[in-house]
């Protein structure tokens, strides 16, 4: 086992490692290619481009792009992958999320029935799709939904998380991404009013959607096992900045039995799996234990979330991961705050093994320089046993 | 008659969604004043506004809150008589420039026409010059922004400038409210106040406009 893989995994399992593991997002196209010192991609100014965006608009809704799209978040995984290992991250949260389609030269549907905007950086770099609304908005709309793409996303994350297992899997420790929560996955193509609305009018539909979505991600699970990747994320945000946006009860109610399930499914397996929830989650902490996860991230720090409460709360049972605020640290600090944030953290997760440093999220605002001093001062303050 | 109004209020606080329109109708029939009907309405969600404050309502409740407000509404708006809505004055609200987030601006745009505001909501996205449009076009008392990410925090700085050249900034109130604003970036941007949530946007702009 790599050095890498030992320091992951004993932090996963709350023993010592000789110094804290590292971790990142690696789900932004324009840091990636910053890091690799890439060109940007051709890609995104040429479909804006007026004469070729009138021609995509008549053309796009003929016909099928998945097959173009899949290629190029498999290239995306890639360089994730590859940028990962040029930071020298101990493990990586990495996305091959093959789900995309172009309806036209501005919108990128998914196969669960989301409708994004195209995005792009004013380099040109194509950002993360930016979600607008959904196209699930009845029980019927449900009913009609072409389920077939969907059913045919876990034999494509088994190929492309084989592929890079094989590639990059000695070197990093990785964490798969390929499909969002179940509570994410039904509320975004209907909208969260309306799916708020439906638990109260239309339960029905929410809990055949709820059993749908469990067993697509334990499959998914399996998908990802099968291709030698160590560990998976379970991202779901259940909170905003001042709490959950459900009430706990309801959020057990709903989704309790699944998450334990999905959880069990993974151990036997043999995956590690991470929650990952934004906003603020003291209040739900317990239960992610509870529920079996291995770990939480981000614990995000804008959201009011210290690892020194999280470690008092959880620390014994689950591994905590990320802290590091991007709304400021990240962005614009001085090299003495990254240090300094970086220290702070390490002093209250570190002790005992069970903290992870990373990031508490990504977007393209983020500065690869102030990436480099965290992983730089994680060499200088994770070195176990802990001096800080 | 007086049992009417104090049952719509209380349907309304404990989100009762399948009492409300029917308990509004009832109410009319038997002779209400809708006026009356809307304050209690109103006074309903004051009620769960205080619930959601005392960490025993979530967000979701305010949803629910928002759509029972719009089912009794619905019955009762065709008998209200003209400009007893939005009482309180057209406050122009919006997500900026590069953020799309909205769960949060479109709860702050219930809350605010539950409790007598006229609600010019313009969406997610938004660049200053439209918010400016929609201030003139609306004579607006107050600006509400939400955002949420840090990259697109200049976007407020550009709706106050905006409105400073248009020369509509002495007559106009801002707040902001979402993930990433703090009492230390609403000084930096120029706006006059900063919301945590979606009731306490209500007594910020109750503020604002003196009521
Ligand atoms: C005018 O007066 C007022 C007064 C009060 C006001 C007000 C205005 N506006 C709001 N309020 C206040 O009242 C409301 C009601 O009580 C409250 O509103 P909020 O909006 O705060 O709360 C809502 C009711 C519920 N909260 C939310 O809806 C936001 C929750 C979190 C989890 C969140 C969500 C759900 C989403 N996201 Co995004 N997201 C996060 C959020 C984490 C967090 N800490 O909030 C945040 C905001 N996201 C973030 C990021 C980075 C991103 N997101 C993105 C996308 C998304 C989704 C589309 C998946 C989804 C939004 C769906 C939608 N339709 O809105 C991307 C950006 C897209 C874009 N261009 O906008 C992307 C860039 C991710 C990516 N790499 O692609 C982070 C921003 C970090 C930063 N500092 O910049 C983030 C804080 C998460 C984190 N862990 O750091 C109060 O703030």
């Amino acid at each position: 086992m790599s050095a890498s893989h030992e320091r992951v995994r004993a932090a996963l399992e709350l023993r010592e490692p000789d110094r804290v593991p590292t971790f990142d997002l690696m789900n932004e196209f324009s840091t990636d290619i910053e890091i690799l010192g890439k060109k940007p991609s051709p890609l995104g100014p040429l479909i804006a481009n007026p004469r070729v965006s009138d021609l995509l608009d008549k053309v796009l809704p003929h016909v099928n792009t998945a097959f173009v799209l899949d290629k190029v978040l498999e290239q995306l995984t890639n360089l994730g992958a590859e940028a990962a290992v040029r930071m020298g991250y101990d493990s990586v949260w990495l996305p091959y999320f093959p789900v995309l389609r172009l309806a036209d030269s501005r919108t990128i549907t998914d196969i669960f029935g989301r409708v994004n905007d195209f995005a792009m950086d004013e380099k040109g770099n194509m950002g993360n799709p930016i979600y607008r609304t959904g196209l699930i908005t009845s029980p019927s709309a449900w009913d009609a939904w072409d389920k077939k793409p969907i059913f045919r996303l876990p034999e494509k994350v088994n190929r492309v998380f084989g592929r890079i297992q094989k590639s990059f899997g000695e070197r990093l420790f990785i964490f798969g991404f390929c499909n969002y929560g179940i509570f994410e996955s039904i509320w975004q193509p209907m909208g969260f009013e309306r799916f708020v609305i439906s638990i109260r009018k239309e339960r029905s539909l929410i809990d055949r959607m709820v059993r749908f979505y469990t067993d697509l991600f334990c499959v998914l699970l399996e998908a990802e096992a099968d291709a030698g990747i160590p560990g998976a994320i379970y991202t779901d945000d259940l909170c905003y900045r001042s709490g959950p946006m459900l009430n706990p009860k309801m959020i057990e109610e709903l989704f309790g039995d699944s998450y334990r399930r999905i959880t069990e499914t993974a151990h036997s397996l043999g995956l590690k799996i991470v929650i990952h929830s934004c906003g603020n989650t003291e209040s739900l902490l317990e239960r992610f234990a509870d529920w079996g996860f291995d770990a939480v991230h981000p614990l995000e720090p804008t959201a009011g979330m210290e690892l020194s409460r999280a470690k008092e709360l959880v620390g014994d049972r689950m591994c905590l991961i990320g802290n590091i605020d991007v709304s400021h640290i990240l962005v614009d600090a001085s090299r003495e705050e990254v240090f300094e944030a970086v220290r702070r953290a390490i002093h209250d997760a570190g002790p005992g093994g069970g903290y992870i440093l990373g990031p508490d999220h990504s977007h393209p605002a983020i500065s690869v320089e102030r990436l480099r001093w965290m992983v730089e001062a994680g060499r200088e303050y994770g070195r176990y046993p802990l001096s800080v | 008659m007086g049992d009417y109004l104090e049952k719509v209020k209380r349907a309304v606080t404990d989100l009762d969604l399948d009492a409300i329109a029917p308990l509004v109708r009832d109410a009319l029939d038997s002779g209400e004043d809708p006026n009356a009907i809307l304050q209690s309405m109103c006074a309903g969600m004051v009620g769960v506004g205080e619930l959601f404050e005392s960490g025993e309502y979530f967000l979701a409740d305010l949803v629910l809150a928002g759509e029972g407000m719009k089912e009794g509404l619905e019955v009762l708006e065709p008998r209200l008589q003209a400009g007893s809505m939005g009482v309180k004055g057209a406050v122009v609200l919006c997500t900026v420039k590069g953020d799309v987030h909205d769960i949060g601006k479109n709860l702050v745009g219930t809350m605010l026409s539950s409790t007598g505001y006229e609600v010019i909501d313009l969406g997610t996205d938004v660049p200053e010059d439209k918010v400016v449009e929609a201030v003139r076009a609306n004579n607006a008392v107050a600006v509400g922004l939400s955002v949420l990410l840090t990259p697109m925090v200049e976007s407020i700085g550009a709706v106050v400038r905006a409105l400073e050249a248009a020369g509509l900034r002495d007559q106009i109130k801002i707040a902001i409210g979402g993930a990433c604003t703090t009492d230390e970036l609403a000084r930096r941007m120029g706006v006059d106040a900063v919301g945590r949530d979606a009731v306490e946007a209500v007594r910020i702009f109750d503020g604002f406009v003196g009521a």
